[in-house]
């Protein structure tokens, strides 16, 4: 049984929170950005700034409906440390000089669409679609990216940052696999069968739609920043090792639905997945920003500043 | 109630032939006990503490000679009201121990700007001592503060009372039927029945925050709110969104620079329809004061049928849910702040809050609600999770009180020694609330499992006081050394009380202060208020056992 006593880890958590004033974002080492990786740099943070930040939207959703009093303050805790992980980056970022004044930057269309699919339905979602969708996000996306991050940049505020940023993830981590196994150990058919009426419900398809064309741009995203595509696969193939470690893990339906999915992404001959779905990827990027609705309020909440009296 | 019907009613009984001797007996006692309270404000206080000691000491040798018939702990609502029905039943030997220099309790303690009532001023106020002036639908605490002094003054009850009396252990001796109060100067007052009525909301400190030491602003307590401090100009934090900080911060908004409401919990919030009290209004409860007792009877039979709603999971539940989420929809329109402020528990599982002006100032410029959970308080300001220090010239804690569900606030010795406290580790229980065994001669008031979730707070706390008094005419009446109640009654009691709050929204899954942290529910009392003063209207004498 490999899963974490989760009243132990929500006390860790408490005792090991951090701030964005513990980190001195005026120390040097800023000029070790060179010219030609700034403008590559400025996109990437940017992505990984909003994806932390829709991360922390689903934590806030799996809180509403965690099923112990533990996990919900876990969540809790999540949601907010999810957020400061923004912060963090986008403090990085003005650091870099990459913020225009004290605008937020933009998140791109299809991070726009799953924004607004998190705002409108995430709170309605069983906690184990979320509970599996999130780890398998953090494990490839963040992983994948601060991992890429932290090889090409020398920047040592940077590494201060991310060493904390990645001991939280990992916590995320445990708590996502050891959710997803408390789920594998109910019988397996009543689980397919719920599994099944959820999948149907309109709601969770369209976030399926959302989601899809977004891990697809994310990767057509970091390739083009020079991250080899492997390195991505690579950590979305951790996400089937480590979920499927014990048969409760494995005997979770979620599990196994978004492990094919993995399967189906990172292998890039199957043209049944990847020529529609990289065809939404074209056609969400022809959608006018004008044409999304208005961003919900609490993307505002996002600062770089450490310290706030308003 | 006149005079002379006090005198008659212990008269009257048959047994009084058998009172009468001690009640001489009492009223030299009481001229003693004159005798002995002028000497203790002799004004050395070494001296005093000498002699209180010596006193101690010869008190509970021969307490005999001075207790007074009954010793009241408090000078609040409680322990007013108790010495109005006292009064009002021909017993004046009474002496009421507060530990404050005032009357009030938890009215005077809570003068935070915007406090008030959440139930309607003609519900919350004594039947006895009606008040057909009152400003308010719902009044302000100011407005109930002189509401107590004016009850102090109508029945004469400054003379009992002995201010600054800090009760610190009530110890009973059993061979003379004798409790004796002994307080922190060592003064020793003695009584042959006492009432603890030292309320339940009557202690606060500031919470076990990280770091909380360390912040060099000012710290203000909701219950002991600093007058002195001006908030113009001020940036200002708020912790706690539960009755006193929803009454509080609109009051802040109005006058601060900036306020920060830290929640951890969202609670219900119901509209309050609270209105100025027309002056005819007030003069027709003046000439007619049945117009009022009507009044406060619709209000009483419409907080009775909020009983269902609030202590059951019942249609009316989701009635009123949807009406705290239409008051939320209505007064926010924004679905971020909407989600941050509903709540995830069955409504009436906390207490619900009352408000028109909460939402509205939250959502001011100079305001702003945070809901990231707070990861330590430093030196300029509050840290939250999301790694920002939120800097504030002031910190008030809207925490709410040190509800005791397992202890007693000082020492409680009865039989043979038995200490209270230690019987009520797992959680205070009582019989009906107001006695418990092995500890004779004791009446509480908002004892164990009295609390309301829908109705006036005082209107339990007369059907205790009217208990009380039937227990304390006994006691007297029959010159009783011992009258306490049977351990398996209370057992009894107990298990069938326990068994109805299982099935009540208090117990349905939510941390609140009517919970101890093992989800033992101490405080409330499932049921009507009409159901609760059906069960103190009998004092079944067969329940206790009498020497």
């Amino acid at each position: 049984m490999a899963s974490i006593d989760l009243d132990k880890m929500l006390a860790k958590i408490k005792s090991t929170q951090w701030a964005l004033s513990d980190i001195d974002w005026d120390a040097p080492g800023a000029e070790l950005i060179t010219e030609e990786q700034w403008p590559k740099l400025k996109e990437f943070m940017a992505d990984l700034m909003w994806i932390e930040h829709v991360g922390a939207r689903a934590f806030a959703a799996l809180a509403k409906k965690a099923p112990t009093d533990t996990l919900r303050e876990i969540y809790t805790y999540f949601h907010a440390e999810e957020q400061r992980h923004a912060n963090a980056e986008m403090a990085l970022m003005r650091r870099w000089g990459m913020l225009d004044g004290e605008e937020i930057p933009e998140p791109n269309v299809n991070l726009r669409i799953i924004i607004e699919w998190l705002d409108r339905f995430a709170d309605e979602m069983p906690v184990y679609v979320l509970g599996t969708v999130v780890p398998m996000l953090e494990i490839a996306l963040d992983g994948a990216l601060c991992t890429f991050l932290l090889d090409t940049v020398k920047d040592p505020v940077c590494h201060q940052a991310f060493e904390k940023i990645n001991d939280d993830e990992s916590r995320h981590l445990g708590v996502g696999f050891t959710v997803m196994e408390m789920q594998g150990r109910s019988a397996s058919y009543i689980n397919m069968v719920q599994m099944m009426a959820r999948v149907m419900d309109p709601r969770l398809i369209l976030g399926i739609a959302s989601y899809m064309p977004l891990l697809n741009k994310m990767r057509d995203n970091v390739i083009a920043m020079g991250l080899p595509e492997e390195k991505l696969y690579k950590a979305m193939k951790k996400f089937e090792r480590i979920g499927g470690r014990t048969e409760e893990g494995r005997r979770n339906p979620w599990f196994q639905l978004i492990k094919h999915h993995g399967r189906w992404v990172t292998n890039r001959s199957n043209k049944i997945y990847h020529v529609p779905v990289d065809g939404l990827v074209k056609l969400t990027g022809l959608m006018p920003r004008r044409a999304l609705p208005a961003v919900p309020s609490w993307v505002k909440e996002l600062t770089w500043q450490p310290t706030a009296t308003h | 109630m006149t005079e002379s019907s006090d005198k008659k009613t212990p008269a009257t009984s048959g047994k009084a032939a058998v009172k009468k001797a001690p009640a001489r007996k009492k009223t030299v006692a009481k001229k003693a006990a004159k005798k002995v309270a002028a000497k203790k404000a002799a004004p050395k206080k070494a001296a005093v503490r000498k002699t209180a000691a010596r006193r101690k000491t010869s008190a509970r040798k021969a307490p005999a000679a001075k207790p007074v018939s009954v010793l009241i702990v408090g000078a609040g609502f409680a322990g007013l009201g108790m010495a109005i029905r006292l009064k009002q039943a021909g017993i004046e030997d009474f002496v009421i121990l507060e530990r404050g220099n005032a009357v009030g309790g938890t009215w005077r303690d809570n003068q935070y700007p915007g406090a008030a009532c959440d139930i309607p001023s003609n519900l919350y106020s004594y039947s006895f001592a009606p008040n057909p002036n009152w400003s308010r639908s719902f009044s302000g605490s100011a407005e109930i503060l002189d509401y107590i002094h004016h009850l102090v003054a109508r029945f004469d009850l400054e003379k009992h009372i002995r201010f600054e009396k800090n009760v610190v252990d009530l110890s009973f001796d059993e061979k003379q039927g004798i409790w004796t109060a002994t307080t922190d100067r060592n003064e020793t007052f003695a009584g042959r029945a006492a009432v603890m009525a030292q309320g339940p909301l009557s202690n606060c400190s500031f919470p076990d925050i990280t770091g909380i030491e360390d912040f060099q602003g000012h710290k203000i307590h909701s219950a002991r709110w600093d007058h002195d401090y001006d908030f113009a100009g001020k940036h200002v934090a708020v912790i706690g969104t539960g009755a006193s900080g929803i009454q509080i911060i609109p009051e802040l908004v109005k006058v601060a620079k900036h306020v920060k409401v830290f929640q951890r919990t969202p609670g219900w919030v119901l509209p309050r329809p609270d209105f100025t009290t027309p002056d005819w209004n007030k003069a027709l409860f003046r000439k007619l004061p049945v117009s009022q007792q009507a009044m406060r009877n619709l209000l009483y039979w419409s907080h009775e049928s909020m009983a269902l709603a609030v202590i059951w999971n019942s249609p009316l539940t989701r009635v009123a849910e949807r009406l705290a989420k239409l008051h939320l929809r209505r007064q926010v329109k924004d679905r971020w702040l909407r989600r941050q402020l509903t709540p995830d528990f069955t409504i009436g599982c906390k207490r619900v809050l009352i408000s028109n002006d909460y939402y509205p100032a939250l959502q001011k410029d100079n305001a702003k609600l945070i809901t990231w959970p707070i990861a330590r308080i430093s030196e300029k300001g509050i840290r939250t999770v999301e790694g920002i220090e939120h800097q504030v010239d002031c910190i008030v804690f809207a925490t709410g009180f040190d509800v005791s569900h397992s202890g007693t606030p000082f020492t409680v010795k009865g039989r043979g020694g038995r200490v209270l406290g230690e019987e009520w580790k797992g959680g205070a229980r009582a019989y009906k609330s107001i006695n418990v065994s092995g500890f004779p001669n004791l009446f509480m008031t908002f004892g164990p499992n009295s609390g309301p979730g829908h109705n006036s707070a005082l209107v339990y706390m007369e059907s205790q006081l009217d208990y009380a008094v039937k227990g304390v005419k006994k006691i007297l009446n029959e010159d009783l050394t011992l009258l306490d109640v049977k351990e398996d009654e209370q057992r009894r009691y107990n298990r069938a009380i326990q068994k109805r709050l299982a099935k009540t929204n208090w117990n349905s899954g939510c941390k609140s202060w009517y919970l101890t942290e093992d989800g033992y529910n101490a405080t409330m009392y499932p049921g009507f208020a009409t159901q609760y003063a059906a069960q103190m209207a009998e004092f079944d004498e067969s329940h206790y056992e009498t020497v």
